[in-house]
């Protein structure tokens, strides 16, 4: 028993030298020749090729200030890594794939840095973005904490032979051409009485993120580019919301859309048994590697209200550039950020990621005119850049999704609420969700 | 007295256990109760009022519901199941080591796989059973999309998933019955049915107890089949308590109001547990 007292020692002397050991090999700020910043950027292969050009194009051009880039860690997703991050003190200085939706939330926790606070932020900037964008950057405080990085414009992805056969060449534009197109293709193919075949197909789970891709973008399209708030209140155009529940409704209610749970099954767009889908230039690649022979795809703009006129607007899902607040070096990291956002690093962004900067006059820049010329089904999605809509900058984004998530889950998927109704609960139970200030006045009333 | 102190450094791992993931979170959580906390800024004092919002919660309330709804076809069904087929893996019958694998294998698959393979067998178009009933002239069934029919699949799915485990429990119970009570029965003239609910039942109870326990807290940590197979729809017909505990810590990082419901809700099974403990345990001797 004598060996009680130096155990306890030894173990404690082993605990301490636990703890010791994550600080001691935790990342330096100060590098043997200078200044040192951590970079994380998105863990797919492409975008780690992207960031490690990049950062050695910065290394060799900056000997001074040189950047470590890490892919961000594996997690459930991206969000939480980060999160964790924030929480556990362990943010890189410069971050890029940040969801703009959770821009408001760390920005009221005092977790990300002012940008617009450096000299050159105004030349920076204004290159790449129209007036437009930089306001929908602007959080509340009429400051702007992120930087818009690259877009995914949300579009309507179709099989162009089914549509061909239903006697279109193009998916129709509207929404009595697009519910026209139903009726021939919709097809009952082994004669069980019960569809096989349907116009498009969209998750039916009341979960928040799934309305990005069906309600936001048809939403932000029959608006004409509005979202939910101007300038930080609450400014929806009611009469937009109603028109896009009402063509979902009629769409579940002649069963053009299958009441589909996605439990991992095959894809119903490569077996031909769904035409179309709401999705985004993701889709390109994976196609290519899977589709059949003869397979034909095609994208369009989502379909919009009977008689409305162009621009077409869609959801951007875009993601962010932001710095975090406890960098030891700002205005390094600032200048880190503003090299990521680069005539030259959008072109490898574009070139080697494949992915759209939030860049305006892609089209007309003759260094990215080549790629496009490689990629003609990326000339449209870089088309819509110039009318995608991101998210808006409130903390209670998610929330609010989730309210609109249930009004539309019960009127459009079960016919539980008239278009009207479900539009009128959303609308009070976002109010419910805001404090004073951002509650707005009466709601819009579209044309 | 150095003795005892000796004895610290073999209880310090168990202790730092304890402390870490037991002592601490449970107290955190307490704190929790009074304060709005979103994770990444300062706790903010708010007093009562997260138990003040729970009250007013009618979503809460309803996810509850949800819970005793799915209990009310879990437990009476596992029991049933289990107990019929635990009587028949006891009897003398071929391959029955082979059996009783068999239906042990479910409890140690991944809840998530397991989800995922019955949302295939419940799909509404080209899932199994709907292919089954098609085959039968039977119209589709809109398991897991009817708001009516989507607790009660998963409840099936649940007790797919579970009973291998239960089985066992009721084959010791069974197998600790003393076999001169069948055959003092037997003299008697007693039927097979008597001999069941006149002796292996009340000898089984305290496995049955066990069993309704195990169960019944199984079954209001119900979160997986429906955060993966609905997302807790259609129409909230499938929101568990823990789900929506999960939704409001997870997605809306609403910590203290998450910690106010988690406390609540276990008070909530506590009481549930009592309860049972009182109704079903009874003290059998012949």
């Amino acid at each position: 028993m004598y060996c009680g007292k130096n155990t306890g020692r030894l173990i404690g002397a082993l605990f301490i030298w636990l703890l010791m050991v994550p600080v001691a090999c935790g990342p330096k700020s100060r590098s043997e020749n200078g200044i040192r910043l951590v970079y994380w950027s998105a863990n797919n292969q492409s975008e780690i090729n992207l960031a490690r050009m990049v950062v050695e194009e910065w290394n060799r051009l900056h000997p001074e200030v040189q950047v470590v880039h890490q892919p961000v860690p594996e997690g459930e997703s991206s969000e939480e890594v980060i999160l964790a991050a924030v929480v556990g003190k362990t943010t890189p200085d410069v971050y890029s794939n940040m969801w703009p939706g959770d821009i408001a939330f760390y920005v009221r926790a005092g977790k990300l840095l002012a940008l617009d606070q450096f000299a050159d932020f105004d030349s920076v900037v204004q290159d790449r973005y129209n007036p437009e964008v930089l306001e929908q950057m602007r959080s509340p405080d009429g400051h702007i904490y992120h930087l818009l990085w690259k877009t995914n414009p949300i579009m309507m992805l179709y099989n162009k032979k089914l549509f061909r056969e239903a006697g279109f060449e193009k998916p129709p534009k509207t929404y009595s051409g697009y519910l026209q197109a139903g009726v021939r293709i919709c097809r009952d193919l082994d004669g069980d009485g019960y569809f096989d075949r349907w116009l498009g197909v969209t998750d039916i789970r009341a979960r928040w993120r799934d309305r990005l891709f069906d309600f936001y973008p048809l939403y932000i399209a029959a608006s004409g580019g509005k979202t939910f708030f101007n300038r930080g209140r609450l400014n929806v155009d009611t009469t937009a919301a109603r028109r896009v529940f009402a063509f979902f409704q009629e769409i579940f209610r002649r069963q053009y859309f299958p009441k589909l749970v996605p439990s991992g099954g095959r894809d119903l767009f490569l077996a031909e048994q769904v035409a179309s889908r709401i999705t985004g230039p993701w889709e390109i690649a994976r196609l290519e590697r899977l589709k059949p022979p003869d397979f034909e795809y095609g994208f369009a703009p989502i379909p919009v209200p009977d008689g409305q006129t162009g621009p077409f607007y869609t959801y951007g899902n875009p993601k962010s550039i932001v710095v975090f607040w406890n960098t030891k070096h700002p205005k390094q990291a600032w200048k880190f950020a503003a090299f990521l956002i680069s005539r030259m690093s959008d072109f490898r962004l574009l070139t080697v990621a494949s992915q759209l900067p939030y860049r305006k006059g892609l089209l007309d820049d003759p260094l990215f005119r080549p790629y496009f010329e490689k990629n003609p089904m990326m000339v449209r999605f870089a088309r819509q850049v110039p009318f995608t809509r991101a998210e808006d900058n409130v903390p209670e984004l998610k929330e609010i999704f989730d309210a609109i998530s249930q009004e539309f889950e019960a009127c459009v998927f079960y016919g539980a609420k008239s278009p009207r109704q479900a539009v009128e609960d959303m609308m009070e139970r976002i109010r419910l969700l805001l404090p004073e200030e951002e509650k707005g006045g009466a709601a819009v009333e579209g044309e | 007295m150095k003795e005892s102190k000796s004895g610290w450094p073999f209880v310090l791992p168990y202790g730092l256990h304890f402390a870490v993931f037991m002592a601490f979170p449970i107290a955190f959580s307490f704190v929790l109760l009074f304060h709005r906390w979103d994770v990444v800024s300062p706790m903010e004092f708010v007093g009562f009022r997260n138990i003040v919002t729970l009250f007013h919660d009618r979503l809460f309330f309803r996810a509850l519901l949800n819970t005793g709804v799915f209990l009310l076809i879990h437990i009476p069904l596992q029991i049933v199941v289990a107990l019929f087929l635990a009587e028949m893996l006891n009897r003398r019958i071929r391959f029955r080591g082979f059996f009783r694998a068999v239906y042990f294998m479910p409890v140690v698959v991944s809840g998530v796989v397991v989800t995922m393979l019955w949302s295939q067998i419940f799909a509404l178009n080209n899932g199994l059973l709907n292919q089954l009933l098609g085959a039968l002239g039977l119209p589709k069934l809109p398991w897991l999309t009817s708001p009516t029919l989507a607790m009660p699949s998963i409840a099936i799915m649940a007790t797919w998933k579970n009973v291998g485990l239960y089985i066992v429990l009721f084959l010791v119970g069974l197998q600790s019955v003393p076999r001169h009570l069948y055959e003092a029965a037997d003299i008697e003239g007693a039927s097979s049915w008597q001999k069941f609910f006149h002796i292996t039942l009340p000898m089984i109870n305290p496995t049955l107890f066990m069993v309704v326990i195990l169960s019944t807290i199984g079954g209001f940590s119900l979160f997986i089949e429906p955060f993966i197979m609905t997302g807790g729809g259609p129409m909230n017909s499938t929101l568990s308590a823990v789900l929506y505990i999960y939704k409001q810590a997870f997605d809306f990082y609403r910590m203290g109001y998450a910690a106010t419901l988690g406390f609540f809700f276990a008070l909530l099974v506590m009481g549930v547990v009592i309860l049972q403990r009182k109704l079903v345990e009874r003290e059998i001797a012949y």
